[in-house]
C-alpha cells in the first residue's frame, strides 16, 4: 500500500464529507472560471477594437444605444437624422474624402421579433444592379465588412433589389421566424409585447436571399430594401410629420394625394393586403400603380413621392473610412452638422465595457474568491476534525514506522488532492457555465463567445486553488505532525 | 539482531512539578533469536521500556544498541526521523489492544506494517501471514466484523509484515480469553521463528511468561524509584 493509496482510503473513509468539501470547491472555482471566461469574452465581444466600419452616425443623444442598437440589435433606435446627412457623406467632398463606404440603416419594424433593417445592396457587397463589388488586390477592400475581413455571403438566393418588395434573412431567420426563400411576409410596427395587438404593415416582402451565418446580430435580421421601407404608410407620414414640424409647419394638415399619375381610378381600391412582391405589376397591368406615398412604375419599381423623398430619415449610418485620421476627421465633422452625432462604436463599447461591464463582473470575482476561501476553511475544517478524530490512527501510523513528515505529507496531500478535483470539476463546472452565458449572450447579442478557450488567469485561479487547499491542510498536517505517538496509542 | 540496553532512563514530570523516574535499567541483554518474557503488573513501567527500545520516545540517559554484521546502531542516539526509519525496518510491534486502522480491511492493515519501510509492497506475504494466523478467508474483512482474539491476530500478522529482526509485544494476551492467549501466544512465537525474529513480551501472566525461553522479572530489571534526579524531568 504506497502514499496515495492510503490517502483515497483515507478519503474514502469520509466520503459524505469529502464531497461535501470537493462540492464547495468546485462552486467556487466554477463560479470564478465562469466569471473569468465571460469577462474575458464579453471584452472581446464588446470591446472590439474594430467592426469593420470605424463611424457610427446618427442622431444626437446616446452613442451608446445607438451603437448597441445597430451593432448588436437590442434596445430601441435613439431616433433618425435627415437623409440629406447620407447624401452628404456620398456626395460632399468633405466627407467623401475621409469616407470610403457609407451605409444607410432605418429601423423600427420587427417580423415575428426579429427586426427589420431597411438598407442598401452595398452593405452585403451588392451594388444597385445587383453586382457583385469586387475587392482590388493591393488596394483598401471595396466590399463593406461588417467584421474585418468579412463580407457577407448568400447560402440561397441573392441580394434584393433596395427599390422592390425584396428581403434578405439572416441565417437564423427560417429557424427563429420560419421564413424560407420564396416566402412573402408582412412587417410588423415596431415589437409589440406580447398580448398586445400588432400593427401590421400592409406592404409584402418576398425573400430573395438567405446570408451564411456570419455569428453576429445579422443572422437574426430581416433586411430590406432603404426605398422599400420609406413605402410603409406610418414611416412616410411619421416623416412627412416630422419634416414639416421642423419647417414650422402643422403636422396634422395631411397631403392630399394626387390620383391623376393613375390611369385608372384606385378611389375604391382597397390596398390593406396588397401584395407586390407576389404578383408581378408589369405583366398584369403594364401600368403605375398609386399608393399612399409612392408609385409602384409598369416594370415594378418602387417610385416614391417627392414629398416622401425629401422626409426621408435614416436611423444610422455605418461608414467605412480611408483611414484612422480621416475617422477621427468624419466624426468631428458630422459632430459638427445639427442633430447629427458621430461615435467611433468600438470605443463606445470598450467604455461601456469598463463602466458598466467590468465593475460587477470584477465584483463576481471577488465573491468567487471568496467563495474559494470559504471552501478553503471548508477544507481545513473536514481536514482538522479528522485529524483530531484520528489522532489514534495516525499514532499507530507512526508506530509502524511513519516520520512525522509522512504525516505531514500525508495530510497535506489529502488537502491538496481535494483541492486538485474541486478545481477541476469547478474548471469543467465554470467552462459549461460560461457555455450557457455564451448560448444567451448569443441569443440576446446575436454572437456567441469562444467558451471552450483556456485562458492564463483560469490557471491562476485553478494553482490559487490548489495552494489554499494546501495552507488549508497545513493546519491539520501540523497538529498531525505534533501528534505525540506514546500518549494516543497508551490512550487508546 | 541482539540488543543491548545500557544505563537506560526515562523520567517523566509529576504533577508537584519534581521528576519521576519511570525507567532505570543498568544492563540488558538479548541474543539473536531468544524469546524473553518480562513478567511485570501494571505500573512497573514495561510500557516506556518497550517504547524506549522501539524508538517512540527517546531515553533521557544510556543505550539501547542493536547489533549487527554492519555494526552497532544505538537508537537513543538516533535523531526521531532515523528512529521512525530504524523500527519501520527492524521492528514488529504488538499492542495490548489490536489498534487496527477501522477503514482498512484485514490485508490492507497488515500491508500498512510495509508503507512505511521503504520496501515493496508484499500482498502475498501479508496473505501468507493472515493464512498462518487462521485468517485465510478473512483477508477482506474490516476489524469490526472480526471477533477480538481475530483482531489480535491480524495485529500480530502486521507486526511480522517487515520481517522484523525484534518484535516487541505488549501484553498481547492480556484482553484474551485464556484458550484464545494460548493461541494467540503461539501464533507469535511461530512467527517469530520463521522470521528469525528475537522476542520480547511483556505480560503479567505467569502461565504465558513461563513458556517462553527465559523470564526477566520486571521490578528486578528496572531499579525505578530508587534514583532521585533534578526536578522538571
Amino acid at each position: 500500500m504506497n502514499l496515495f493509496q492510503l490517502i483515497l482510503k483515507q478519503i474514502r473513509q469520509r466520503s459524505l464529507s469529502t464531497v461535501l468539501t470537493v462540492l464547495s470547491i468546485a462552486l467556487g472555482v466554477g463560479l470564478a472560471i465562469s466569471i473569468l471566461v465571460l469577462q474575458r469574452e464579453s471584452q472581446n465581444l464588446f470591446g472590439q477594437t474594430e467592426y469593420g466600419y470605424e463611424v457610427l452616425a446618427g442622431v444626437k443623444g446616446s452613442g451608446l444605444q445607438l451603437t448597441v442598437n445597430t451593432v448588436y440589435g437590442i434596445d430601441q433606435s435613439p431616433g433618425n437624422v435627415k437623409y440629406e446627412v447620407y447624401e452628404k457623406l456620398t456626395k460632399d467632398r468633405v466627407f467623401r474624402q475621409d469616407a470610403r463606404i457609407v451605409i444607410p440603416q432605418c429601423v423600427g419594424d420587427t417580423y415575428k421579433g426579429r427586426p427589420i433593417v431597411g438598407t442598401i445592396p452595398q452593405f452585403f457587397g451588392y451594388d444597385n444592379d445587383a453586382q457583385r463589388i469586387e475587392n482590388v488586390e493591393g488596394e483598401p477592400a471595396r466590399r463593406f465588412e461588417y467584421r474585418p475581413g468579412r463580407s457577407f455571403e448568400f447560402e440561397q438566393g441573392t441580394v434584393f433589389r433596395e427599390d422592390r418588395f425584396e428581403a434578405v434573412i439572416g441565417s437564423d431567420v427560417p429557424r427563429l421566424a420560419g421564413l424560407k426563400l420564396g416566402d412573402a411576409f408582412q412587417a410588423t410596427h415596431g415589437s409589440p409585447t406580447a398580448g398586445a395587438p400588432a400593427d401590421v404593415h400592409e406592404e409584402k416582402w418576398k425573400v430573395v436571399g438567405v446570408l451564411k451565418p456570419t455569428r453576429t446580430a445579422a443572422d437574426k435580421c430581416v433586411y430590406i430594401g432603404l426605398t422599400s421601407f420609406y413605402t410603409i404608410f406610418e414611416h412616410a407620414d411619421a416623416e412627412l410629420a416630422r419634416d414639416k414640424i421642423r419647417r414650422g409647419e402643422n403636422p396634422a394638415t395631411r397631403n392630399v394625394r394626387k390620383e391623376e399619375a393613375h390611369d385608372h381610378d384606385h378611389a375604391d381600391h382597397d390596398h390593406a393586403g396588397h401584395d407586390h412582391a407576389g404578383h408581378d405589376h408589369a405583366d398584369e397591368h403594364n401600368h403605375e400603380h398609386r399608393h399612399a406615398h409612392y408609385t409602384i412604375t409598369a416594370d415594378g419599381r418602387i417610385k416614391l413621392d417627392q414629398d416622401v423623398l425629401d422626409a426621408r430619415e435614416v436611423s444610422a449610418i455605418l461608414i467605412k473610412a480611408r483611414g484612422g485620421f480621416n475617422a477621427l476627421n468624419l466624426i468631428n465633422n458630422l459632430n459638427l452638422q445639427p442633430d447629427v452625432m458621430a461615435v467611433s462604436p468600438a470605443t463606445v463599447m470598450r467604455e461601456f465595457f469598463g463602466n458598466f461591464v467590468k465593475g460587477p463582473s470584477t465584483l463576481l470575482l471577488i465573491i468567487a474568491a471568496l467563495v474559494i476561501v470559504v471552501a478553503s476553511i471548508g477544507i481545513l475544517t473536514t481536514i482538522y476534525n479528522s485529524v483530531a478524530a484520528r489522532s489514534h490512527e495516525i499514532a499507530v501510523l507512526r508506530a509502524l514506522g511513519a516520520t512525522r513528515n509522512r504525516i505531514l505529507t500525508l495530510i497535506t496531500a489529502e488537502a491538496i488532492l481535494l483541492g486538485v478535483i474541486g478545481g477541476a470539476i469547478g474548471f469543467v463546472l465554470g467552462h459549461l457555465l460560461a457555455a450557457a452565458g455564451s448560448a444567451y449572450l448569443e441569443r440576446a447579442f446575436g454572437e456567441p463567445i469562444a467558451w471552450t478557450r483556456v485562458s492564463g488567469p483560469e490557471l491562476l485561479c485553478l494553482a490559487g486553488t490548489v495552494i489554499l487547499a494546501f495552507l488549508a491542510g497545513l493546519v491539520p498536517a501540523i497538529k498531525a505532525y505534533s501528534t505525540p505517538v506514546a500518549t494516543n496509542l497508551s490512550g487508546a | 539482531m541482539p540488543l543491548l540496553l545500557e544505563n537506560l532512563t526515562k523520567h517523566y514530570a509529576a504533577p508537584d512539578g519534581t521528576a519521576m523516574t519511570v525507567l532505570d535499567v543498568p544492563h540488558f541483554e538479548l541474543a539473536d533469536g531468544e524469546h524473553v518474557a518480562l513478567l511485570g503488573g501494571s505500573g512497573t513501567g514495561k510500557t516506556t521500556l518497550l517504547h524506549s527500545i522501539a524508538g517512540i520516545v527517546r531515553p533521557d540517559g544510556g543505550r539501547v544498541i542493536f547489533r549487527s554484521g554492519q555494526g552497532e546502531t544505538d537508537v537513543a542516539a538516533l535523531p526521531e526521523a532515523d528512529r521512525d526509519g530504524f523500527r519501520g525496518q527492524h521492528i514488529g510491534y504488538i499492542f495490548q489492544t489490536h489498534h487496527l486502522l477501522p477503514g482498512f480491511t484485514a490485508l490492507e492493515n497488515v500491508l500498512l506494517g510495509l508503507t512505511f519501510t521503504g520496501r515493496k509492497a508484499d500482498p502475498a506475504w501479508a496473505r501468507h501471514l493472515l493464512t498462518e494466523v487462521g485468517l485465510g478467508d478473512r483477508l477482506d474483512y474490516k476489524p469490526a466484523k472480526l471477533s477480538v482474539g481475530q483482531q489480535q491476530r491480524v495485529a500480530v500478522a502486521r507486526a511480522l509484515a517487515n520481517r522484523p529482526k525484534l518484535v516487541l509485544a505488549d501484553e498481547p494476551t492480556g484482553a484474551l480469553d485464556p484458550q484464545t492467549a494460548q493461541q494467540v501466544l503461539e501464533l507469535i512465537r511461530t512467527l517469530c521463528r520463521e522470521v528469525n525474529a528475537s522476542l520480547i513480551l511483556v505480560t503479567h501472566d505467569m502461565n504465558i511468561a513461563g513458556q517462553l525461553e527465559r523470564v526477566v522479572r520486571l521490578d528486578e530489571l528496572n531499579r525505578r524509584g530508587q534514583a532521585a534526579v533534578g526536578s522538571g524531568q
